[in-house]
């Protein structure tokens, strides 16, 4: 018989599919290809093609070396094609019964290796610095009052909407209003916690930790699951044990440790299925500054959570997923879990 | 630059670029190679499916050839019919047992014929197959919501070529229609009028989206569109329910259906797309608040971590382009 779970945070329902079921190591067939460049062509990432992007907005570098040019470790850049830009205003107006408003905001990418290395391979250090150039850029974002709330992922391999160049990079996009998505779950965390005075969050991490059976791996101060209710194949969520609603104040002192917890995860993941195309995103409270408190920005500090999905795309979204915000997940999370936690792999 | 646009029903934003600098924007189609050795759906295959629910048939008994639409159970169902609407929690977690109905709905015995390519005719006998299927699962008790949706190409979804729709039964209510019923609620309580009425009047009034139009159905791209090329149909005459669609209506929705289609599959090349019937929860009698209608959203880009993360779309072509594009082909007359 097919079960339906329920996400404890934002209600949404999951078939886990028990006719349509496959195996852990049945997903072969969605696997990210060998990246092929066209003759010629440069990838504008790589140490040395500095020409090929937008001055750059910030960079770790070795002492003495200019901006845009090699000698970096990380490097952020505005967007090539940004979906929404820095300069001009909001400009909210109406059309008829629409609203409409300039899309004002930030585009950044961070290039996480001056070599041309794909996310799995980039080491502890290179994922620690990264994280801590995402942490300074978006306090700075912080800075900007148009932008409400930050967003960072990673798109890997073309089924997750990344492009055909693999180099390891992070998007960090401001939006000018709060997210729809976090507004979710910002009402789901507000609606738990109003109910029971904790957060939805916690009592996941707490329950997960007793029960065991969906805990992938687990690190002094971070935690990765498999999600009750994964929409996804290997779906896996990555919580800091501790609660907190921003990522962005995070301990520094943490970073490591996140960063090993992540690159084991990642790299049993492959160990199990392959190079799996998949979406990174964090999921974090949006800026508060002075704003009146009100409604779920009342309690938010006490009722949401900061994490990180990883979702891997290797089922196709289709017409019933759009039309009822229902997914149907093939590969039961237990078993995704078990299957990821024995991996052996060295890292 | 772009501009941000703002969903009046559910509130999402959407990422337009400004002005008409998107015409020259294409799109790459996975091909549909076709191929109808073993398959399930053709004539003379009956028995593997499992028994038919329904079908249309001028002579011959269930289960043999000869039918011009027929209805059976998904052999792989997501959920099952048989047995009872258990509910239980695990400490944090709610769960509940997986009741409900899968069917699939071969929309032509033709293996190469899609909804694009069916006569006026043959389209309208799908729609009948939807509205007495819609019709006959409202009666269970056990059951919430009927979704009615057609997935076309490998990366919409679909697993079988042969032109078919599928049918899915929800003990639930899902997230997304949820959504769309509060919107819609809060419109009409801010301006009591239904708020899809209110886009058909402004689409009419434009005109620029409009792809199809008659007395009964307006086809269009809407100004709010999440995706390249996405098309609404809307009844003209407020109902909330499609399975109360009326016989006259049911010719008419079934030539806005075919035609629209017809226009997506001609001007961008046979793409991969989802349709979804977008109506009322079971049990509703009809509200004043939200109005049935069908959303067609070809598949020409992926969803990427930023939609995700988001729920923002980025559509890369401003909706009277994609209408103008759309109106541009030749489509057959019946």
């Amino acid at each position: 018989m097919p079960e339906l779970r329920r996400d404890p945070v934002i209600g949404r329902w999951v078939i886990i599919s028990t006719e349509r079921s496959k195996r852990p190591d049945q997903f072969a067939s969605a696997l990210v290809e060998k990246e092929e460049l066209a003759p010629g062509e440069r990838c504008p990432f790589c140490e040395g093609n500095e020409d090929m992007t937008f001055p750059e907005i910030g960079a770790i570098r070795r002492p003495g070396e200019p901006s845009n040019g090699p000698g970096w470790e990380v490097r952020v850049i505005p967007s090539i094609s940004p979906l929404l830009q820095v300069e001009g205003n909001l400009d909210r107006h109406g059309h008829g019964m629409y609203d409409l408003m300039n899309a004002r905001g930030a585009h950044e990418i961070v290039v996480e290796s001056p070599r041309h290395i794909e996310e799995a391979d980039l080491s502890k250090e290179q994922v620690v610095r990264s994280v801590n150039v995402i942490l300074d850029r978006i306090q700075d974002l912080e800075k900007d009052l148009d932008i409400k709330y930050v967003l960072v992922f990673k798109n890997y391999g073309k089924a997750a909407g990344g492009g055909h160049i693999l180099h390891a990079r992070s998007q960090i996009i401001g939006t000018p209003v709060n997210l729809k998505r976090i507004k979710e779950e910002l009402e789901g965390t507000k609606a738990y916690f109003t109910y029971k005075d904790r957060c939805v969050f916690c009592d996941i991490i707490k329950q997960e930790l007793q029960a065991g059976k969906r805990v992938v791996a687990e690190s002094k101060y971070f935690v990765a699951l498999a999600a009750f209710a994964s929409r996804f194949p290997f779906e896996t969520w990555i919580l800091p044990k501790e609660h907190s609603c921003d990522f962005y104040k995070v301990e520094r002192g943490k970073i490591p440790d996140f960063a090993e917890l992540t690159r084991t995860v990642i790299a049993k993941m492959r160990k199990v299925v392959g190079s799996f195309p998949f979406n990174f995103i964090l999921h974090t409270a949006p800026f508060r500054r002075d704003v009146a408190k009100r409604g779920y920005w009342e309690t938010i500090e006490n009722d949401y959570h900061w994490h990180f999905e990883i979702l891997p795309m290797l089922t196709r979204v289709a017409g019933f997923e759009w039309g009822s915000g229902f997914y149907i997940n093939p590969l039961p999370p237990e078993d995704a879990c078990k299957a990821v936690r024995d991996a052996q792999v060295e890292i | 630059m772009n501009e941000l646009v703002r969903d009046p029903i559910t509130a999402r934003w959407i990422i337009v670029p400004m002005g008409s600098s998107a015409d020259t924007v294409r799109f790459e189609t996975e091909s549909h190679a076709k191929n109808k050795e073993n398959c399930p759906f053709c004539y003379g295959s009956e028995t593997m499916t499992p028994p038919e629910i329904t079908a249309h048939r001028k002579y011959g008994g269930a289960n043999t050839p000869n039918w011009s639409v027929r209805v059976v159970p998904n052999k792989f169902p997501a959920l099952r019919v048989e047995g009872e609407l258990e509910r239980q929690g695990i400490g944090v977690f709610d769960m509940m047992s997986g009741v409900g109905a899968h069917e699939v709905i071969i929309d032509t015995p033709d293996h190469f014929r899609d909804m694009a390519d069916l006569t006026h005719a043959e389209a309208e006998e799908v729609v009948w197959a939807y509205r007495a299927r819609s019709l006959d699962l409202k009666k269970d008790k056990r059951f919430k919501y009927v979704l009615i949706f057609k997935n076309y190409g490998r990366s919409a979804g679909a697993s079988l070529e042969h032109p078919h729709s599928q049918l899915i039964a929800l003990p639930i209510v899902p997230k997304r229609v949820h959504e769309e019923m509060e919107g819609a609620a809060k419109y009409y309580d801010y301006k009591e009028r239904c708020v899809f009425c209110d886009i058909a009047r402004e689409e009419l009034e434009e005109k620029e989206r409009i792809i199809y139009n008659d007395d009964k159905f307006i086809a269009f791209c809407p100004y709010v569109s999440r995706f390249a090329y996405e098309v609404w149909i809307l009844p003209k005459k407020h109902s909330s329910d499609f399975a109360n669609i009326d016989r006259d209506c049911v010719a008419c929705f079934a030539k806005a259906l075919r035609d629209s289609m017809a226009r997506i599959k001609g001007f961008l090349k046979d793409p991969s797309y989802n349709f979804i019937i977008h109506t009322s929860p079971i049990n509703g009698h009809e509200r004043e608040d939200y109005h049935w209608h069908v959303e067609i959203m070809p598949k020409l880009s992926k969803v990427a971590g930023f939609e995700w993360g988001s729920g923002f779309y980025v559509n890369p072509v401003l909706p009277y382009i994609a209408a103008r594009n759309l109106m541009s082909v030749a489509i057959p007359e019946r």
